[in-house]
């Protein structure tokens, strides 16, 4: 776990990696295998779509080796992965699970109104 | 912790994917207008064209003011992939029979996004949509007013076809 996952909150965790929100510079932090890379929630909403638009079935079923592996880019947080199948599910998850925590905390706010949630 | 999401934008991811969805369907029905508005000019009916393609620049305009206002609100406006639409019609009468359909599926549409405004509680968009409603009584009206037009006046002699053509422009304009 890094440092900033231990101080910020910590929004989900995979075995290859796991989020965390900031809220000094209200950026979402994604730390997926050796990279970290920081997100405007816009921008995390668009990367989320794009890993999500990824055939997955093509992928397993497909044989040719262009279907192997799947290029990941978010150029504006200098991201660019070069993912098989396992990893690509893996990254997914940890993207579903981040939305899903950051869904969850605003639902939360909205029902307890002013209520400061730790 | 703080909201994150609600400091982005004030829709929620269904309301933004429906307006997303209702700008395709505005879109698509301006180029649908424009296709009528070219059959109708290449088949002798000058005045319903004009009147077709003054509808595909309204519809646009419905497209943008959606488009602008789910920026404005801070969502993703996505620029929409219209599909094919049709070409080639049979006739006059069916030219503004699809017409008259397709101002329906719209109503019924933004119908549901109004809906689902009050089912998520989003007053503001459902109070944006309320235009649309106003709008689309205003469409299907004048497409029921066209199709009246052909009970009027036969449309199978070539007389009747040139009235039809200049009445059809002129309907959504009368002073009543």
């Amino acid at each position: 776990m890094t440092n900033q996952a231990i101080n910020s909150n910590e929004l989900y965790r995979v075995p290859k990696g796991c989020s965390w929100q900031c809220d000094l510079t209200n950026r979402v932090y994604i730390q997926f295998q050796e990279t970290v890379a920081a997100f405007r929630l816009r921008d995390f909403f668009a990367f989320h779509r794009k890993v999500s638009a990824i055939d997955i079935h093509e992928m397993i079923y497909n044989l040719s080796d262009d279907f192997d592996f799947e290029i990941i880019e978010a150029p504006q947080q200098g991201v660019s992965l070069q993912l098989g199948l396992c990893e690509l599910v893996q990254l997914r998850d940890l993207l579903d699970g981040t939305k899903f925590a950051l869904k969850l905390n605003s639902m939360l706010h909205e029902a307890l109104g002013t209520v400061s949630l730790v | 912790m703080k909201d994150l999401v609600r400091l982005h934008t004030s829709l929620t991811e269904e309301i933004e994917a429906a307006l997303n969805d209702q700008c395709k369907m505005e879109a698509e029905a301006s180029l649908k207008y424009l296709a009528m508005a070219a059959w109708l000019d290449r088949n002798g009916f000058d005045y319903s064209a004009g009147y077709l393609y003054a509808q595909a620049e309204e519809e646009r305009e419905h497209f943008l003011k959606i488009f602008k206002y789910i920026t404005e609100v801070g969502g993703v406006a996505i620029t929409p992939t219209p599909n094919e639409v049709q070409q080639e019609f049979g006739s006059l009468r069916d030219v503004f029979e699809t017409a008259l359909q397709g101002e329906i599926a719209v109503t019924h549409s933004i119908n549901r996004i109004v809906a689902k405004c009050r089912e998520l509680n989003d007053y503001a968009t459902e109070e944006f949509m309320m235009w649309y409603v106003r709008e689309q009584r205003e469409e299907e009206h004048n497409a029921r007013r066209v199709m009246e037009l052909f009970e009027l006046i036969d449309a199978n002699s070539s007389t009747g076809r040139f009235v039809l053509d200049e009445e059809i422009s002129k309907v959504g304009r009368r002073v009543s």
